[in-house]
């Protein structure tokens, strides 16, 4: 009987749907990188990156990676559409930062974006990749610099990783994902979105 | 879930048709959107009974419109054109903030439908020319745009007599058909 109900806890976690953000300010390439996770994880091709036009509301992917199905939600980053990013934070698994890595004059702003969304309490314990995007460009700074200018506090007990990606050619996109899929599974928050969906095992 | 998207794959890359509804309640502008796509020019209206259908030809896919009357006693009706459907335009007249809260709710009562479950949604935040319109954060937050989750959703400022901001809406339209709706 145990096995019989522990098989059907293993069902329902293998089929755990990871919802993750893809958040950033405007211009960052946020679309670019959902479409470029298209064509990199699915058989359908993704828009090519000159018919992006600047998101206006949400648009999503579903994509499978590393075996875990990814819900991706892409929000608008334009200023006054900030303010809807924090209606998904309560059901989202993890957060996609995406920061165009060739324009320090935006990186401020950027950086006060971010942290705002860090406070918030409806994202405790999940997961943070930072994308210092952009990388095809030659002016681009790096994840490492990218990271000292951030200078992120009390990022000590969140799970995160600063990456250096190109949306435009794919570049480090799949070894950022994957530790994404990874730090995911490993998370609290995921056990706790879960409990909270009511698909908790036996015994509880 | 697999017959859908051969459903919606055959007709988008297919015979390249998409049917596409306009929705909103009564003189939010859909049938001055309708007519300004379709013929470029903006046309006297009455309030429609009934509906009104025209294609229009736009990055090489055929969009079979339907206008559905907004007012209140036909709105039940508007469910008899769900089925088939790949997208929804829900038109919203941006400076009625009197009855912004009714149109909040008549949408979300859409999305509900079962045979809308696999349609995109472009929302027009129209008459932006009127003094006192919302502007589309502004009519985001009224229509609780944020409670949709499953599927992809587009707001664009719109002046149907001026023919501002429709085919922004289209472009974002054809793009998300072709890469696979939601």
């Amino acid at each position: 009987m145990f096995s019989l109900f522990y098989g059907l806890y293993k069902y329902m976690f293998s089929k755990t749907e990871f919802h993750v953000l893809i958040l950033g300010i405007d211009k960052a390439g946020k679309t670019t990188l959902l479409e470029k996770l298209k064509t990199v994880y699915s058989n359908s091709e993704g828009l090519p990156h000159d018919r992006i036009v600047p998101t206006v509301g949400l648009n999503i992917g579903r994509l499978e990676v590393s075996n875990s199905k990814l819900v991706f939600w892409d929000l608008g980053g334009q200023i006054g559409l900030r303010s809807i990013w924090e209606k998904y934070y309560e059901e989202a698994h993890a957060v996609v930062y995406v920061i165009d890595a060739a324009c320090p004059s935006r990186f401020e702003d950027a950086k006060s974006a971010l942290e705002k969304v860090l406070r918030h309490d409806d994202l405790r314990g999940a997961p943070l990749l930072v994308l210092a995007n952009k990388q095809d460009l030659p002016d681009a700074v790096t994840a490492e610099e990218l990271g000292r200018y951030l200078d992120l506090k009390k990022l000590d007990e969140r799970v995160y990783m600063f990456e250096a990606v190109s949306a435009y050619d794919g570049l480090g996109i799949k070894g950022s994902l994957e530790w994404l899929v990874e730090a995911m599974e490993r998370s609290k928050r995921t056990e706790t979105l879960r409990l909270r969906a009511g698909m908790a095992g036996p015994g509880v | 879930m697999g017959i859908l998207f051969t459903r919606m794959f055959s007709s988008v890359f297919g015979n390249k048709e998409a049917r596409i509804l306009v929705l909103g309640l009564d003189n939010a502008g859909k049938t001055t959107i309708l007519y300004r796509l379709q013929m470029g020019e903006v046309v006297s209206t009455i309030p429609t009974i009934g509906f009104n259908v025209e294609t229009v030809q736009y990055n090489n896919i055929k969009f079979q419109v339907w206008d559905l009357g907004g007012q209140t006693s036909i709105r039940p009706y508007w469910r008899c054109y769900f089925p088939n459907t790949q997208a929804v335009i829900y038109v919203v007249d941006s400076s009625d903030t009197d009855r912004i809260g009714i149109a909040k709710e008549e949408f979300h009562a859409i999305l509900e439908e079962e045979e809308l479950k696999g349609a995109i949604v472009l929302i027009f935040a129209n008459k932006q020319d009127l003094p006192g319109a919302l502007d589309d954060a502004a009519v985001t937050e009224a229509l609780e745009l944020h409670k949709i989750k499953n599927r992809q959703w587009s707001i664009f400022k719109t002046c149907a007599v001026k023919g501002e901001g429709l085919y922004e809406g289209l472009d974002w339209l054809s793009n998300t058909l072709k890469s696979g709706g939601s």
